[in-house]
């Protein structure tokens, strides 16, 4: 009796109520995304750093950044980029152009990323039951959601910091607005942790979670455009126009817009805290709704399960591929005025050979369109992989289904969306392109252009299967010639790559059309060797072990 | 009979560890057949390399008298699998799940199909990410007994089902048995096997250590004797079938070898016998006579002692 005493009064002393345990799982967490977290904090810092470096060259002098200004300031550029007082501090500071173009599209990263480690945290373990296995600890009902915006909070200020002190690398930075810097992706990180907070309680499952999250990234995204475009208040209705508003770099930097972010983010974690208490373990406020009790009568074969399971990704890829084509698409009509701007040596740069400067734009578009099509493909050959993983393929692979269909079927899948993303966002960009150039004649050009991409795309995606088939537990060897293949194609010319290093990206060989003429022999060449290294991906998924957990 | 299932010196490895050490199995045709072994003595890979998603190492696997990896996808068509561990896609409810993988095979017999829910008490409108494990089990069980095929292989497939279920699968493999299809059943409910069993392999560190009917098994093993005698009786303690011999006064307890109770009885005999009860000894027993030295090593007491 006297130890049982004891033993309850340490709990009660040594704790919080509802919160106990906080501190033992805030280690337990930070241990478990170490690797999670290293990743992100190396690629944004990496990212800010490389950038910062590169940018004060690309326009050097005030005179530069004053002509460049005249351009950006239209209502499609702005809402690219952020609002109008930056552009005026264009030529007295070159940071306050690099807050500019950086600040929508960094802290949009960091929003993906507390988006991705508060559902990890909360909802996703909760869906697995393993949170049932620490909930039966001594530990409090509120403990693991207080922990993880614990979490959250203080690698958000270190990263911040980070963020900030990188930018001083800029002979413009001033500390001040470097720590500024800083700060507003603190607050964007604290409000998308706070508001996925809250999603995880209202959702019963992790992908629900996660999909209300991104619904409100994008309507803020969406706000921040629109109210920038349009110069009014709408930009206050986003977390990302937040952090544009605060004007780091510029005189008028502004500290109100943080202090926005951290009120409503308190409100969002209250409400957090008030709805993890009422609701039931396991369960969200959304009750699951009962599915169909039979299969539709397309859901027959191997193929058309395998589409099935995967067709999100191809939603994603059309819906990314149109909004991408039509933000560069409203931009190719000015790309002429933008070049009266510039300098005599820049207009020789994209002078060369005779092509109009909204020539070489299209080219450069549809080489970034390409990219980003290619990793929808990608995606969809993780997720056969992850099938695996996940035991689920267990039960095709029972199946009179042979190797060529399960994993095989993911190939054509992986190549159709892929292809359809990239054809999507190419007729978005052409169509968007004419309409703000205000000529068809430009669109037969737009839609080649993007189109001449294809085989290459093939043979990415076609790598990442052969990868699946002869090294499957290498997920990261799927993405490694991705991300080869973007920095050459992206940063090659200007971190002057040789010509050898270049040339092994298949980009490098697809004809610069319309700047060079079409020349059809490296296409069919590339399309050749997809198809090869698609005989080779096969011949591995045929004769590999399956690994089921 | 011919044999549906035929692996001679099977060797399955995965990096250093030897998950099947020459492994040889028999099941035919028609016969219910159980596997019995602890957690990792190759239950699983075994099933694994039968159903061509493992790829031997050594020695030969044969199903229907064909090679499971080479013709592993028109193998399939003959048989269906019910995993340990069951999966689901999370955005696919029970009821799609069964018709797909009826579908993949064919079809579905939606009477068959529809009967066997109600059976075993599944609602097919929920989706894969809400079930229980039980429930996961169920929906893997409905689509394999709702197929038309020649061998069932199923690898535990009632962890996680409560007894009412389980005797419903029970059921359900009577049922297949009596129209003839072959059955290959891995459990570690020895009840289960008992009942539903007329042969049985017994799966150690990747080696078959014991295979045959339970009657063939029970004669190499001890059976458990209690007697009452009529007058003393001598030297029961020096034959060499005896063990674990107790006497009090008339009274005497032991195990005997089943190859040893033909003398031991005949031995009772010309003492007199005022009582005898003879208890065979149960799988679970048979069982963990195998494991003795492991369970020993653990400080266990082997089950077949006193």
């Amino acid at each position: 009796m006297a130890t049982a005493t004891t033993a309850r009064s340490t709990l009660r002393e040594g704790s919080l109520g509802t919160l106990a345990g906080t501190g033992k799982l805030l280690r337990f967490q930070a241990r478990r995304t170490r690797v999670y977290l290293t990743g992100w904090f190396a690629g944004m810092i990496g990212g800010t750093l490389a950038i910062a470096a590169a940018f004060p060259d690309m326009y050097a002098t005030p005179d530069e950044r004053a002509q460049f200004a005249t351009t950006v300031d239209t209502p499609a550029m702005r809402s690219m980029t952020g609002p109008a007082e930056y552009i005026d501090a264009y030529a007295q500071s070159g940071a306050a152009m690099f807050a500019h173009q950086m600040i929508l599209w960094s802290t949009l990263v960091v929003a993906v990323m507390y988006i991705l480690l508060i559902t990890r945290l909360t909802r996703a373990d909760e869906e697995t039951s393993r949170l049932e296995v620490i909930r039966s600890q001594p530990v409090g009902r509120r403990a693991d959601l207080a922990a993880a915006m614990l979490l959250a909070s203080i690698s958000a200020v270190a990263l911040g910091l980070l963020i900030g002190l990188s930018t001083l690398v800029m002979e413009d930075a001033d500390f001040t607005g470097a720590m500024l810097y800083g700060l507003l992706h603190t607050a964007v990180a604290v409000t998308f942790a706070a508001i996925t907070a809250v999603t995880a309680q209202i959702a019963g499952y992790s992908s629900t979670s996660n999909a209300l999250a991104f619904g409100a990234l994008a309507f803020g995204v969406l706000m921040s455009m629109v109210g920038n475009a349009q110069e009014n208040a709408a930009v206050w209705l986003s977390p990302f126009g937040w952090a544009q508003e605060t004007l780091a770099f510029t005189p008028e930097q502004n500290w109100v817009p943080i202090v926005v972010a951290a009120v409503v983010s308190a409100v969002l974690i209250w409400l957090a805290f008030a709805l993890v208490a009422r609701r039931d373990f396991g369960q969200g406020l959304m009750a699951a709704r009962p599915g169909p009790a039979t299969a539709r009568a397309g859901l027959r074969s191997i193929g058309s399960l395998s589409f099935r399971l995967s067709r999100g990704l191809l939603w994603a890829g059309i819906i990314t591929m149109v909004l991408l084509g039509a933000a560069y698409g409203s931009i190719v009509g000015g790309a002429d005025d933008m070049f009266e701007t510039l300098s005599e040596t820049q207009r020789q740069i994209f002078e060369q050979e005779g092509a109009s400067i909204t020539e070489g734009f299209v080219v450069t578009i549809s080489l970034i369109s390409a990219f980003t099509a290619t990793i929808f493909g990608l995606l969809v050959i993780g997720r056969a992989r992850k099938e695996e993983t996940g035991g689920r393929g267990e039960l095709l692979a029972a199946a009179p289904v042979p190797r060529s269909g399960w994993p095989g079927s993911y190939l054509p899948i992986a190549l159709v969306t892929a292809t359809v993303a990239s054809v999507v966002g190419t007729v978005s960009l052409a169509l968007t392109g004419v309409g703000s150039m205000g000529e068809w004649s430009y669109f037969d050009e737009m839609l080649i252009g993007g189109l001449v991409h294809l085989p290459a795309i093939w043979i990415m995606v076609a790598l990442a299967f052969a990868c699946l088939g002869w090294l499957p537990r290498a997920g990261w060897l799927r993405w490694l010639p991705w991300a080869y293949v973007f920095i050459a194609g992206y940063f090659g010319p200007i971190l002057e790559f040789p010509d050898a290093m270049l040339s092994v990206s298949p980009y490098e060989h697809v004809p610069s059309y319309p700047v060079e003429d079409l020349d059809w022999l490296p296409l069919v060449v590339l399309t050749v060797i997809a198809a090869a290294i698609t005989a080779i991906g096969y011949m591995g998924v045929r004769r590999r072990n399956l690994q089921f957990s | 009979m011919t044999a549906v299932i035929r692996t001679e010196n099977l060797v399955k490895r995965f990096g250093h560890v030897t998950a099947l050490d020459e492994l040889d199995l028999e099941v035919a045709e028609g016969q219910t057949h159980g596997f019995l072994g602890p957690n990792g003595a190759g239950k699983s890979t075994t099933i694994r390399v039968l159903l061509g998603m493992l790829r031997a190492d050594g020695g030969t696997a044969r199903l229907f008298g064909s090679d499971p990896w080479s013709e592993a996808a028109e193998l399939h068509r003959r048989l269906a699998y019910v995993p340990g561990d069951v999966a689901l896609w999370p955005g696919l409810t029970g009821g799609e799940t069964i018709d797909v993988l009826g579908r993949l095979r064919g079809g579905i017999d939606k009477r068959k199909r529809d009967e066997l829910l109600e059976r075993f008490d599944l609602d097919p409108r929920k989706k894969g990410r809400s079930y229980s494990k039980g429930n996961r089990q169920k929906v893997a069980l409905v689509a394999a007994f709702a197929a038309d095929v020649d061998l069932l292989l199923l690898d535990e497939p009632t962890s996680g089902l409560d007894p009412l279920m389980a005797a419903v699968f029970n059921e359900c493999v009577r049922e297949v048995a009596a129209q003839g299809k072959t059955v290959l059943l891995s459990s570690h409910v020895m009840s289960e096997v008992e009942q539903l069993c007329d042969r049985v392999s017994i799966i150690r560190k990747g080696v078959i250590v014991e295979s045959g009917t339970l009657t063939e098994m029970r004669h190499f093993t001890r059976s458990q004797i209690h007697a009452v005698l009529k007058n003393p009786v001598r030297g029961l303690g020096d034959h060499e079938g005896v063990h674990d011999l107790r006497t009090e006064g008339l009274e005497v307890r032991f195990h005997v070898d089943g190859t040893a109770l033909d003398d031991v009885l005949a031995q009772l005999a010309v003492a007199g016998i005022a009582s005898l009860t003879c208890e065979p000894p149960s799988l679970e027993q048979m069982f963990l006579r195998y494991y003795g030295d492991e369970l020993a090593a653990k400080g266990v007491d082997n089950g077949n002692g006193d």
